[in-house]
């Protein structure tokens, strides 16, 4: 256990130093738009084009009217799933691509350590950017209607082990069909479209309300808005908290198994450092 | 015999009446043709003209739902339209993505400098206008999965609100939307040259411009200073167009202005890309900034 937890931080700590050594402000402001456009967005509908009135299902959907920090909380959170499908999901795929994925698999280390430790530093890198969103948020006109501490605590935590999981799951593809950003990007655009960032899940399409209750981030988001924005009944929440386990769970299981068979298959195959 | 002479025109007017050493046309159909063989049947170009417009499509078409599920008040120059969603957010992510082609394309020499051919491609006597005028054309084929994923999915799914008044009007915005990006696209691809960053750049762009261009939300909007920034992309006067002939129905002369606009556009950027690029090429070689990392 003690192994474990130092091969976590030791791998964590060497990120972190080697993210912002060579830190780029290109890099960041690739992280940033894609929220803050969905945030310039939300502002202009809110504030410009339909002057604040929300329609009436959107209300029903969400308890309040108040669209914009209704998106504001859905896109910095999504800033912690680009981390996780671009930092954590082509963790190896780099270490390949610089020439050190043999010293690595060679070292006696837990690899699901060295996972959890690449996850650490990049969601603590990616805290810093949602911290940015959430001060421009609260100048631009977010409200937190009130904040159920507890409750958001689980939800992030729960968040961050649903993305741990898809993280792993990605990591495993990119890896073995050396895929640099095709995966990473399909993803993101599914998850950004399908879970609930920037409208209810109740008033989308049918087919779309389908697709989104596959992906864990539509319970997770329900959860950090409750915590946040609107009040819900005590059954939703516990539902929403049963699904984001359950898929959360199922995510982390076949990511480990995923692991496990790559680091197997590239060692029997020689295919670790091939490109 | 009068084909070899039309083929020798461009020729001659690309390399400002010196004689040329390799065709213009040879050049951009080579181009072209590299840029088809290793992009179009690839997953990469499947995502950037197929997946990202449609998800992007549903995406912002979603962002409308918590308002209106109908239409929306669509101004220009004091004139309101109520234009139905669907319609605005497809127009929208069609041009969009032909911006996009070309804003990836205009990388092109990040791409050379790493696979190490950037010197040789100098070295050649070819026209360097011609060669990023046949990525950029070869990058627009690349649009064809588009055309073939809306038509299969839009025209049989969606009930879009088109509502066409003046055929000529919709022949020359989109002929000129699609030449003032192509144009814009060169600018920046020679700008790249300057920079080891060209490929960044490109992406960097592309939420910002999304933005300002009204892609989303309409010029009248957005806060005024981001809308008057981005009539400087002919994206946006282009979808300006677009939408006015496509979804509001209005004639040539209403638009006049618009198209006039775009024109300008053309000239204004092939002038730049050219420029730039003679700038771009003497610098490089005499600071021997060419190949080195």
């Amino acid at each position: 256990m003690w192994h474990f937890l130092r091969v976590a931080k030791s791998t964590a700590k060497a990120s972190l130093i080697s993210q912002w050594r060579f830190f780029r402000w290109g890099g960041m402001g690739l992280r940033l738009f894609p929220p803050l456009l969905n945030l310039g967005v939300a502002w202009a509908l809110y504030n410009t084009l339909f002057k604040g009135e929300t329609s009436l299902d959107f209300v029903m959907a969400t308890n309040s009217s108040d669209y914009f920090s209704f998106v504001l909380v859905g896109s910095i959170f999504y800033v912690y799933i680009v981390s996780s499908l671009f930092g954590l999901g082509r963790a190896m795929f780099w270490e390949r691509a610089q020439g050190t994925i043999e010293a690595l698999f060679l070292s006696p280390m837990n690899y699901v350590a060295y996972m959890i430790g690449m996850a650490a530093a990049s969601f603590i890198t990616s805290t810093v950017d949602v911290l940015l969103l959430f001060f421009l948020g609260n100048v631009l006109g977010f409200r937190a209607q009130h904040i159920d501490v507890l409750l958001l605590i689980v939800g992030i935590f729960l968040m961050l082990l649903a993305l741990f999981g898809l993280g792993l799951i990605v990591n495993a593809i990119t890896l073995t069909f050396r895929d640099r950003v095709n995966t990473a990007n399909t993803l993101m655009t599914v998850l950004l479209v399908f879970s609930g960032i920037v409208c209810p899940i109740a008033i989308m399409p049918e087919w779309a309300q389908i697709v989104s209750k596959t992906v864990p981030f539509t319970y997770g988001l329900d959860i950090l808005r409750t915590a946040l924005l609107y009040k819900s009944d005590i059954a939703n929440i516990l539902a929403s908290i049963m699904n984001i386990t359950l898929l959360a769970s199922l995510y982390v299981i076949i990511g480990i198994m995923l692991l496990k068979r790559i680091e197997k298959n590239s060692r029997k195959k020689a295919l670790l450092t091939v490109l | 015999m009068l084909g070899s002479q039309i083929l020798k025109m461009p020729t001659f007017i690309f390399q400002g009446g010196r004689k040329a050493n390799l065709s213009v046309l040879r050049v951009i159909l080579a181009e072209m043709r590299k840029n088809y063989k290793q992009f179009f049947f690839t997953y990469y170009s499947l995502f950037w003209v197929l997946i990202l417009p449609f998800g992007n499509g549903l995406l912002y078409y979603f962002m409308y739902l918590p308002f209106t599920k109908d239409y929306i008040k669509f101004e220009w120059l004091g004139r309101g339209l109520n234009v139905d969603i669907i319609g605005f957010t497809l127009i929208g992510q069609l041009a969009y993505t032909f911006f996009l082609s070309t804003l990836i394309a205009a990388a092109i020499f990040d791409r050379e400098r790493e696979q190490g051919t950037f010197e040789i491609m100098l070295l050649s006597p070819a026209n360097r206008l011609a060669i990023l005028l046949g990525n950029t054309f070869g990058a627009s084929i690349r649009y064809l999965w588009l055309m073939i994923g809306t038509i299969a999915i839009f025209a049989f799914s969606f009930n879009v609100g088109i509502l066409i008044n003046d055929f000529l009007a919709v022949f020359l915005s989109l002929l000129l939307s699609f030449l003032a990006l192509l144009a814009f696209g060169l600018s920046l691809a020679a700008f790249s040259i300057h920079s080891r960053r060209g490929g960044l750049i490109a992406i960097a762009c592309q939420e910002p411009v999304a933005y300002v261009s009204g892609l989303v939300v309409p010029q009248n909007a957005l806060p005024q200073t981001l809308a008057q920034a981005g009539y400087l992309i002919p994206l946006t006067i282009g979808l300006i167009a677009l939408r006015l002939c496509l979804l509001g129905g209005v004639l040539l002369q209403d638009i006049q202005l618009l198209l006039a606009s775009l024109l300008v556009m053309i000239v204004v950027y092939v002038v730049l890309a050219h420029f730039l690029i003679k700038i771009a090429e003497k610098s490089a070689k005499a600071k021997g900034t060419l190949a080195l990392f």
